[in-house]
């Protein structure tokens, strides 16, 4: 794919693949929606958009103050990316929804102590929910059972 | 949706034939075509004369109305004696006095028992025309509109009938009342609302009539494998447990806040889904970790797991992968007052917390030789000089003496979980849950005695109780408060609230609490070694 254009990128000296660090930069700040499109784009922006410290980014970026010592048992429960997917997305969409009338930009939104407390919490729940049921590894993506009810439609 | 909102209602203590000392007009008819909520009442009454019957009163209030007043007191000169419990002849031979304009006799005195109705209206008397227009107007409504509405206010009513009829003995009324309702069930939509939870109550009721209506039936038990199933899908329809769980931890964190052993005795450990959200909180803790231990108390398991202990292993899992220090130690006691304190082995010099969610109510039957059990475990409770008590238990006083008020209590109670429940559309968690639930509404209307351990008691009686025996409350902070209200914020349905009372929280759902959570501290005993001048 990238062949076609070989003469432009030597004509014009700049292609973001050979500067990662500017790609992470770029990456750290999406969505994660769009942090998600963009680990499609070609293998190397899927791996690097897999990189954990990314997702922890994503989710923590708009807390205020900063958790300390989290990294290392978000870790152990799954990962970042696990934990944005399963909780912190549905969360903060529920929460935007009951929101109605204020501005509620889920990106720009700041969180609080308690939502990132109760956002580990769940999680941690859904990781021993999958040690009772599977037993060893986590498998799959898909949230287990007690965390439906995040994923669930509101009925407004 | 309010069952007893009605000025009818069905009589207490009376029974089926009038007063002795009228002669009945008719011959009685076949007892299976007379209609039953009113046969309750002492009225005799086919049902394919109901509609009759309400044609004729509301012509009767008419003519009452526009009678001058001079006929209606001609009415209470003479003397008559008439059977009112015979109302097709009743309300004809009104009208035709009252057409024909000559003196009309009067009605006599119902029969007394009726005014023993202490717990109903006082307007349920025969006399006068303030009767006359109530009755019809809940007459007019049955039989000419037949709306899905009145169905389930019938419904409530005969259901209300049939627990009387069932705690006075009454075997005959109240089976035929059951096979009323099971018709009536056939006419309401059983999906929701009162139809579902009605399906349920009257199967208990029928249940309890065929099987043993004195002694109560003993419900077939579960075993260990099928009770967590319930227990799990229950957990994840409905808020109820999360709520109780996740308002116990930080309860619990609190208490906790600067020690460094701590240890948890868990009464009832199922599969520990309370637990792992503490042992992050730990993990998490400003402070650092400190070393967790955690007791948990459960059934013994009839089929051969050691379930406490595969728990217990899945727990340390958890814990080792967040590096907090964990011990797990697993009792085994059917009976929460089988539990000796020794087997805890609680050591001095960490901080003890205890935690109770819908546990001390099966405490609260009858005692043995030592006295009441839920006295004896508060007491070993407070020997153990814990942090924290954690108490949860449901709201509503479903522990009253009297089978009726019982019954009407968790009719309400029930209504409103199942409401709620609605809310829940994921399958098979609704069902399941479902029967958990029913599970509750089977001890609390069947069972008797030992078997009946589902005796909740709502927060003041608690209060009561556990500061007699020694203990002093906690107040739960604004923390849990805020926390409980963002995890219902998460739940799909709105009608949801959680308040605050006293320093307790309640759930429940739009004006009905339906768990209560409290927090207690023990007060130490005073030594027995005096203190000297």
């Amino acid at each position: 794919m990238v062949h076609i254009h070989d003469d432009d990128v030597q004509s014009d000296g700049f292609c973001i693949n050979d500067h990662l660090d500017l790609l992470i930069e770029v990456l750290k700040r999406l969505d994660g929606r769009s942090l998600g499109a963009a680990a499609c784009v070609c293998r190397q922006w899927c791996a690097i958009a897999r990189n954990d410290s990314l997702w922890e980014h994503l989710c923590f970026r708009h807390v205020s103050p900063q958790p300390v010592g989290v990294r290392p048992v978000v870790s152990a429960l799954g990962g970042y990316r696990r934990l944005y997917m399963v909780c912190v997305r549905p969360v903060l969409s529920r929460l935007k929804r009951r929101r109605i009338g204020s501005e509620s930009e889920v990106v720009r939104r700041v969180w609080s102590q308690h939502e990132v407390e109760l956002s580990l919490s769940l999680f941690c729940v859904e990781y021993y929910e999958r040690l009772l049921v599977g037993g060893g590894r986590v498998a799959g993506d898909s949230p287990a059972s007690s965390l439906k009810f995040l994923c669930m439609p509101v009925n407004v | 949706m309010g069952p007893y909102d009605s000025s009818i209602s069905p009589a207490a203590g009376s029974s089926n034939s009038s007063s002795s000392a009228c002669s009945s007009s008719t011959k009685p008819p076949p007892p299976d075509q007379m209609d039953h909520l009113l046969a309750g009442a002492g009225y005799k009454v086919r049902s394919n004369d109901l509609n009759q019957v309400a044609e004729r009163l509301q012509h009767l209030e008419t003519v009452m109305v526009k009678s001058s007043p001079v006929d209606i007191s001609e009415l209470v000169n003479d003397a008559v004696y008439y059977n009112p419990t015979d109302l097709v002849s009743w309300v004809d031979s009104l009208l035709t006095e009252l057409n024909t304009n000559v003196t009309v006799p009067e009605p006599v005195p119902v029969n007394t028992d009726l005014s023993d109705l202490h717990q109903f209206p006082s307007d349920m008397n025969v006399y006068g025309s303030n009767h006359a227009p109530e009755m019809h107007g809940e007459f007019s409504q049955q039989a000419v509109t037949p709306l899905e509405e009145d169905i389930s206010i019938r419904l409530v009513h005969v259901l209300m009938t049939c627990a009387e009829a069932v705690q006075r003995g009454d075997l005959p009324l109240a089976s035929l009342l059951i096979d009323d309702l099971q018709a009536l069930l056939g006419r309401v939509n059983s999906g929701c609302g009162i139809g579902k939870v009605g399906s349920f109550f009257v199967d208990a009721l029928s249940q309890r009539v065929v099987n043993s209506p004195q002694n109560g039936v003993v419900q077939v038990e579960l075993s260990a494998y099928e009770n967590e199933i319930l227990y799990h899908h229950y957990y994840e329809a409905c808020p109820y447990l999360k709520f109780a769980h996740f308002t116990a931890n930080q309860a619990i964190l609190e208490a906790f806040d600067g020690q460094d052993c701590v240890h948890v005795i868990d009464f009832n450990l199922m599969q520990g889904l309370q637990w792992p959200a503490l042992i992050q909180a730990l993990a998490l803790r400003p402070g650092g970790q400190p070393l967790l231990r955690l007791t948990g108390i459960g059934p013994p398991s009839n089929d051969g797991r050691d379930s406490l202990r595969e728990i217990g292993l899945k727990l340390a899992e958890l814990a080792r992968s967040v590096n907090v220090r964990f011990a797990f130690r697993g009792v085994a006691a059917s009976r929460l007052d089988d539990v000796k304190p020794w087997m805890l082995q609680v050591s001095p010099k960490e901080a003890v917390a205890v935690n109770s969610i819908m546990q001390l109510h099966k405490l609260l039957g009858p005692g043995g030789p030592h006295g009441p059990p839920i006295d004896l475990v508060l007491d070993w409770i407070r020997d153990l000089n814990p942090r924290i008590l954690m108490v949860v238990e449901q709201e509503s006083n479903h522990n009253q003496p009297e089978f009726l008020d019982r019954f009407t209590e968790s009719l309400y109670y029930y209504s409103t979980m199942f409401d709620s429940l609605d809310a829940c559309t994921a399958q098979p968690e609704k069902s399941l849950s479902e029967l958990y639930i029913q599970r509750e509404i089977c001890n609390v209307v069947c069972c008797e005695g030992s078997a009946r351990v589902e005796r909740h008691e709502p927060l003041v009686r608690w209060r009561g109780r556990l500061t007699s025996a020694g203990f002093a409350p906690l107040h739960l902070g604004s923390n849990a408060f805020k926390q409980a209200r963002m995890l219902l914020t998460l739940f799909s349905a709105e009608g949801y609230s959680v308040e605050e009372n006293e320093g307790c929280l309640t759930l429940g759902w739009h004006s009905r609490s339906l768990i209560a959570a409290s927090a207690w501290q023990s007060i130490p005993k005073p030594s027995p070694a005096t203190t000297g001048g």
